[in-house]
């Protein structure tokens, strides 16, 4: 579930991002303005329970492991907003520390896992569960199918964004597989191993509370904790609606992918090249001669005098970066050195 | 602090547990597995504590500017599309490492034994002409002819396609450069250093000090878990079933669940008993000297260079 970096492409990630931004926004804005003191402490803690809970192997019967996300559960015990909270943390310090999944798609990781998970067990649950007895089976009943059912959803998302980048790359330039493969391999997974696996966590730790304190898994209301965080988040649910509405559109637009445009692209789209653009691209082109030795070849160079120009252009490049490497290198050392004595 | 070392016997791997089972290999099981998986996460967090230590190229750079100059470099290798550009990428961050004082061979086993696995089995199904039609490479197998099911199709061979290696030999050279950039940041930074690299790019407050006191935290709740399961292996000494094992898996978060949230509440109390008000502050003295900016400036200069290679290599 973890998507590594490299696998989508540039303005996929930056779509994640912009999924995510007002999701964090949000949280940031809360938190500090509940003053809850209470809640960052509880956050940390959160957060460091996921980071651990992901590293548990889970047996599976046919004699191998498997690991959980986790997600759904903490949203039963802390509100779905809290887990949100928590999982980007525990996503952050795996990307950044261990190098679990990847940094330019840590926008699109965080909204499967942090997000759609969380969000969709949650209601999940409560539907379920309604506002039945903390022993009654239905808590562990409404864990067990919102577990399953959120990682499922989130696989179909993941498989989703890798579908989508032969249509926006025009080729197998990223993840080279289409929709109608990366979803199916995607949900194939997670319908018999990761998804099985997450609900009988959660349900597994439902009733593990049930029996040894039912208030346990009840934290997030007791605390007043969800009731804080959730208070003026409703506004944002506008801003997700119109994301949602809004991203498939930006996805699916034909052509070069939004904001990588060619000046001509421009040009067809505006009817215009912006004027600071245009003056750029004839000095670029002034400059480069069109990848050649300036003043070689003339107008029209040969195959070879071109080919010969690129090999010599990369060749000085190359020397430049590993003699600039060097040297700073040498000079870091120096300054070390300086700290040091 | 940077004299700090781990000593060395502490670092090296004692290999597996005698087995009582005398030639016969048993498959490692659930509690093994995440026991070693607990010490994995910190024999990793030493290592990259005793190198972010040692000196370098890397080590010796403003942790800010690390962190910014390396994320431009990895949305850099994001956008490469031609192989002979990202191998050179791949090769100039090995000499960064070289530079770094990192093993390379250390390097090397991290990144580059881990990476064709991973990414090499994803990638794998697309090399073959069911997948992905293009023109045959290879030819495995012929076919009686034409299959159709639903959306899918199947061609009369099984073949690799030469589109299909290209595309690998990219997807495999992009997915490396970005974990070797990523590896090269975490190995050589200390995490609070990391953090105010964070910061300076207005990575809200609030998140990098939960950020700080979670990776505190983790090891807490890692090590508490570590015994859990350690207690548990030490009594085992029948077979058990899958359901049984689920159960103690299921028990175990509870248990851990339980002790993690009194231990926020005792966090909270000694919080608050500092003056702690709801606003996390931190301490930043930042020094950007004049061979940061230097570094800034050559990291912008490699990538417009590798893109710009990128766009001559690719159009041709």
């Amino acid at each position: 579930m973890h998507i590594p970096d490299g696998y989508l492409g540039p303005a996929t990630c930056v779509v994640g991002y912009v999924v995510m931004l007002p999701f964090w926004a949000t949280a940031v804005k809360k938190v500090k303005e509940t003053l809850q003191t209470r809640l960052i402490p509880l956050m940390v803690i959160g957060a460091a329970f996921s980071f651990v809970l992901m590293m548990f192997n889970v047996p599976i019967p046919d004699g191998t492991t498997a690991h959980a996300v986790g997600s759904s559960l903490l949203a039963i015990i802390l509100g779905p907003w809290a887990a949100m909270i928590c999982v980007t943390i525990a996503l952050a310090i795996q990307a950044l520390l261990f190098g679990d999944g990847g940094i330019t798609a840590f926008g699109f990781n965080c909204f499967n896992m942090a997000v759609v998970i969380p969000f969709s067990a949650y209601f999940i649950y409560r539907l379920i569960a309604g506002n039945s007895e903390a022993t009654s089976a239905k808590r562990w009943i409404g864990g067990l199918v919102g577990g399953y059912i959120g990682i499922n959803l989130a696989a179909m998302c993941a498989g989703i964004e890798f579908g989508l980048q032969p249509l926006i790359y025009g080729g197998p330039v990223y993840c080279p597989y289409t929709i109608a493969q990366a979803v199916p391999a995607m949900l194939f997974a997670h319908l018999t191993v990761a998804g099985p696996v997450e609900a009988i966590v959660a349900a597994l730790v439902i009733r593990y509370f049930q029996v040894s304190d039912p208030s346990l898994f009840l934290v997030g209301a007791a605390s007043k904790v969800q009731a804080t965080v959730k208070e003026g988040f409703n506004k944002l649910w506008y801003i997700i609606i119109a994301l949602i509405v809004l991203t498939p559109i930006g996805l699916l637009a034909p052509g070069g992918a939004w904001g990588e445009w060619g000046a001509d692209e421009i040009k067809n789209k505006f009817g215009f090249i912006p004027q600071g653009m245009a003056a750029l691209r004839d000095h670029w082109h002034a400059l480069l001669q069109d990848y050649g030795i300036p003043g070689w070849g003339g107008d029209n160079p040969a195959f070879w005098q071109s080919a010969f120009g690129y090999i010599i252009s990369a060749v000085v490049g190359i020397a430049i970066i590993v003699g600039l490497t060097y040297l700073f290198s040498r000079l870091v050392a120096a300054r070390e050195a300086a700290d040091k004595s | 602090m940077a004299d700090y070392q781990m000593p060395e016997w502490l670092l090296e791997s004692q290999g597996p547990l005698p087995s009582f089972n005398g030639t016969r290999k048993v498959r490692r099981g659930f509690l093994e597995k995440t026991i070693d998986g607990f010490s994995q996460i910190m024999i990793d967090d030493f290592f990259a504590e005793r190198i972010a230590g040692s000196r370098g190229l890397m080590q010796g750079l403003h942790p800010g500017i690390k962190v910014i100059t390396t994320l431009l470099l990895i949305v850099m290798a994001v956008c490469l599309r031609t192989w002979p550009v990202l191998l050179l990428l791949n090769l100039w961050v090995l000499l960064l490492v070289y530079m770094s004082n990192i093993g390379l061979s250390n390097f090397l086993k991290r990144v580059w034994l881990v990476v064709p696995l991973f990414a090499g089995i994803i990638i794998l199904p697309s090399l073959f002409n069911v997948v992905r039609p293009g023109d045959p490479l290879l030819v495995l197998l012929h076919f009686s002819g034409q299959h159709r099911f639903g959306p899918w199709v199947f061609p009369d061979t099984l073949a690799i396609t030469r589109q299909g290696v290209r595309a690998g030999i990219i997807f495999v050279l992009r997915v490396g450069a970005c974990v070797s950039l990523s590896v090269l940041l975490t190995l050589t930074t200390r995490w609070p250093a990391l953090l105010k690299g964070l910061s300076m790019i207005r990575i809200p407050s609030l998140f990098t000090k939960i950020l700080e006191m979670t990776y505190r935290y983790i090891y807490v709740l890692l090590q508490s878990a570590s015994d859990m399961f350690l207690a548990r292996k030490s009594r085992t000494v029948g077979r058990t079933n899958t359901k049984e094992q689920q159960q103690f898996v299921g028990s175990a978060l509870g248990a851990l669940w339980t002790r993690a949230f009194a231990l926020s509440e005792e966090v909270h109390a000694a919080m608050i008993a500092r003056g702690f008000n709801g606003i996390p502050r931190t301490l930043s003295s930042f020094k950007i000297e004049g061979l940061d900016w230097f570094w800034t400036g050559f990291t912008v200069l490699v990538s417009i260079l590798l893109l710009w290679g990128d766009s001559i290599v690719g159009w041709r």
